[in-house]
């Protein structure tokens, strides 16, 4: 008994699929070779929309990775050679990864680096989880996120991470969490920590291997930090920004970062909640075309 | 009407069926019982409609007094010395209460790990996001979005005591010490990320369960995988890496060499292979897994014999297969 329901070759400008089963209520439908290759993610994001226009006999939800996505259906409704069946039939209609245009938007997000709430959870993490970890030297995980990538200084690190457009490949782990990849620019990559964090403070920014993540809700993490932003997640509402979906940042969306100081950050912080701030989101379908074009 | 908690035991939560189901894409796993089938059948006994909210009472220890008439029930581990003004009750069957009545269960002796208890009309607290069920991790649904805590006056729906029901001792799920689990193989298995040998290990060894599981997830003892390939690629230096998917609840992730049972508040996505599948029908089993204690072992089943096994779970929620008292 595989694991393997199905494979489709390449064809036409589209990638591989392998369809694996995941459980009795699951069917993960996995993109190309195991590469890190963001016209995978773009092809994902892609398929999500195809589904949620022409959902399968009893569909219930589908989650992307960076080159797969999780599909989950009711089998009391329907069998899973039907929903693999439709699922093809989904994956037929798409168009070449080099003609997708995806309805996604551009987020600007304030960044204050080496902040003291970052410094704190470094410093926490020294105190009570690992003393001789080489990335908490100097009191934050920048010196380390610097050496690691053979750069000049912080300035350079800064410089890369202001000089590159993000794009939002999947939410997971945790609530409202993005996971960031970059477009262009960035080549920055960086082991992450071990053991986990116990405690990151929400809104930190951080970086494992090349994915930069923002962390919604106070939580555990294992990405080296180096900054941070406003809220990206309020249930509450407070901001309009946040009235009719609590989560700001979606897959597909594109997020590039401006630099601020602390005290603008925080200011920043305050005026979101008694919501005088407005979040600078634009609508701004992404053409792959593009994207392959600036490689 | 509401329900007075005396003392909120270890980690007790409000709960709901099926929870939040279709949050994944935004991080969110559904929450909900960690065992499902004692949770729906306390609603059942009670004559609950099977979405209202009922509570989750890790470890067994626990006391609440009612400030309502009703009907209260209570299912799942053994040895919990369930009683109303110190007089004992039984388990898997409905219990008339009265304002005043007093609530009691002490440490869960077991086997079994979880105790849930539902009362006629269910719990009161806000939906968020589509469900009533507290999400641990993400600190959302449930009374203010947290576990309970000695004072919480819980709201109680409106609902006039019906029909006393019982589970009649061959409808009730069996509780062990060592725990046989059905799963199905993958998504990321042998031959190209496991090696025979290791999936034989997995389904043939004795797993314990560690000390440090919650509704996150089931931490299993770590083993050494041989592994089909020498390293993650890309991914990164363990060949249990693989670049980053969203994860089915109740997955059974290999962590570096720890094999993972992912829980109801789990991490939706990571970067993990993800070895076997926990099949819908044996899901409540691993909520009623002593942390510390038990053991389990995997059994592979196919994709009918899942189906079979799950038809024959919903079988005693069915109240005309109950007893009346």
């Amino acid at each position: 008994m595989g694991a393997v329901i199905a494979a489709v070759r390449q064809q036409s400008g589209r990638p591989a699929i392998t369809y694996r089963q995941a459980g009795d209520r699951y069917v993960l439908a996995e993109y190309g070779d195991a590469e890190l290759d963001l016209r995978l993610n773009f092809f994902a994001v892609g398929v999500l929309t195809g589904l949620a226009e022409d959902p399968p006999p009893g569909f219930v939800e589908a989650a992307p990775g960076l080159r797969s996505i999780l599909v989950r259906f009711d089998p009391a409704v329907a069998n899973r050679d039907a929903v693999v069946e439709h699922l093809q039939a989904v994956h037929d209609r798409q168009p070449e990864v080099s003609a997708l245009t995806l309805p996604g938007r551009r987020v600007e997000l304030p960044i204050a680096f080496d902040d003291s709430a970052t410094r704190q959870a470094v410093h926490r993490y020294a105190t009570t989880i690992r003393a001789d970890a080489p990335y908490t030297e100097g009191g934050s995980n920048i010196a380390y996120v610097v050496e690691q990538n053979g750069l000049a200084g912080a300035e350079e690190l800064y410089a890369a991470i202001l000089g590159t457009e993000w794009w939002a490949a999947f939410t997971g782990f945790a609530p409202g969490l993005p996971f960031l990849f970059p477009l262009s620019g960035s080549t920055l990559n960086v082991p992450k920590y071990n053991p986990t964090r116990a405690w990151t403070p929400e809104g930190a920014v951080g970086i494992g291997g090349p994915c930069v993540a923002v962390y919604p809700v106070d939580s555990p993490g294992s990405y080296q930090l180096f900054g941070r932003t406003l809220p990206i997640y309020d249930l509450l509402g407070r901001n309009r920004a946040f009235r009719d979906d609590p989560f700001l940042i979606r897959a597909g969306d594109r997020v590039r970062f401006t630099r601020v100081d602390e005290d603008d950050l925080l200011r920043a912080r305050r005026r979101v909640l008694d919501d005088s701030y407005s979040y600078h989101v634009e609508d701004a379908p992404f053409a792959v075309a593009d994207y392959v074009a600036w490689r | 009407m509401t329900l007075e908690i005396l003392d909120p035991g270890v980690c007790t939560t409000v709960q709901d069926h099926p929870g939040r189901v279709g949050l994944q894409a935004k991080g969110i796993f559904p929450s909900g019982p960690a065992d499902d089938l004692a949770f729906r059948l306390a609603n059942v006994l009670v004559g609950n409609a099977p979405g209202l909210a009922a509570l989750e009472i890790p470890a067994g220890r626990f006391s609440a007094r009612a400030h309502f008439h009703g009907l209260v029930a209570l299912c799942g581990a053994d040895g919990c010395g369930p009683a109303v003004n110190d007089v004992p009750v039984p388990l898997w069957e409905s219990v008339e209460v009265r304002p005043g009545d007093v609530l009691t269960c002490t440490a869960a002796k077991g086997p079994g790990f979880r105790l849930y208890l539902a009362v006629s009309g269910g719990i009161g607290v806000p939906d968020v996001l589509g469900s009533r069920a507290l999400h641990t991790a993400g600190a959302l649904g449930g009374l203010d979005g947290r576990a309970l805590i000695r004072g919480d006056l819980l709201s109680v729906g409106d609902a006039a005591p019906g029909t006393r029901l019982r589970v009649p001792q061959a409808l009730r799920p069996a509780y062990h010490r060592h725990w046989e689990l059905e799963v199905l193989r993958g998504p990321h298995a042998d031959p190209d990320f496991l090696t025979a040998e290791d999936w034989r290990d997995l389904v043939t060894l004795t797993w314990r369960v560690n000390l440090n599981s919650d509704r996150l997830a089931v931490l299993l003892n770590p083993h050494r995988f041989r592994w089909a390939r020498p390293d993650g690629g890309v991914a990164g230096d363990h060949p249990s890496n693989v670049l980053d998917g969203s994860y089915p609840v109740g997955g059974v992730i290999v962590n570096g060499d720890v094999p993972t049972i992912l829980g109801p508040d789990g991490a939706t996505s990571g970067g993990f292979t993800v070895v076997a599948t926990i099949v819908q029908a044996a899901l409540w089993k691993v909520g009623q897994l002593r942390p510390g204690q038990d053991t389990v072992r995997f059994r592979e089943v196919g994709l009918d014999q899942a189906r079979s096994l799950a038809a024959h779970v919903e079988f005693p929620l069915d109240p005309r297969h109950l007893e009346t008292l």
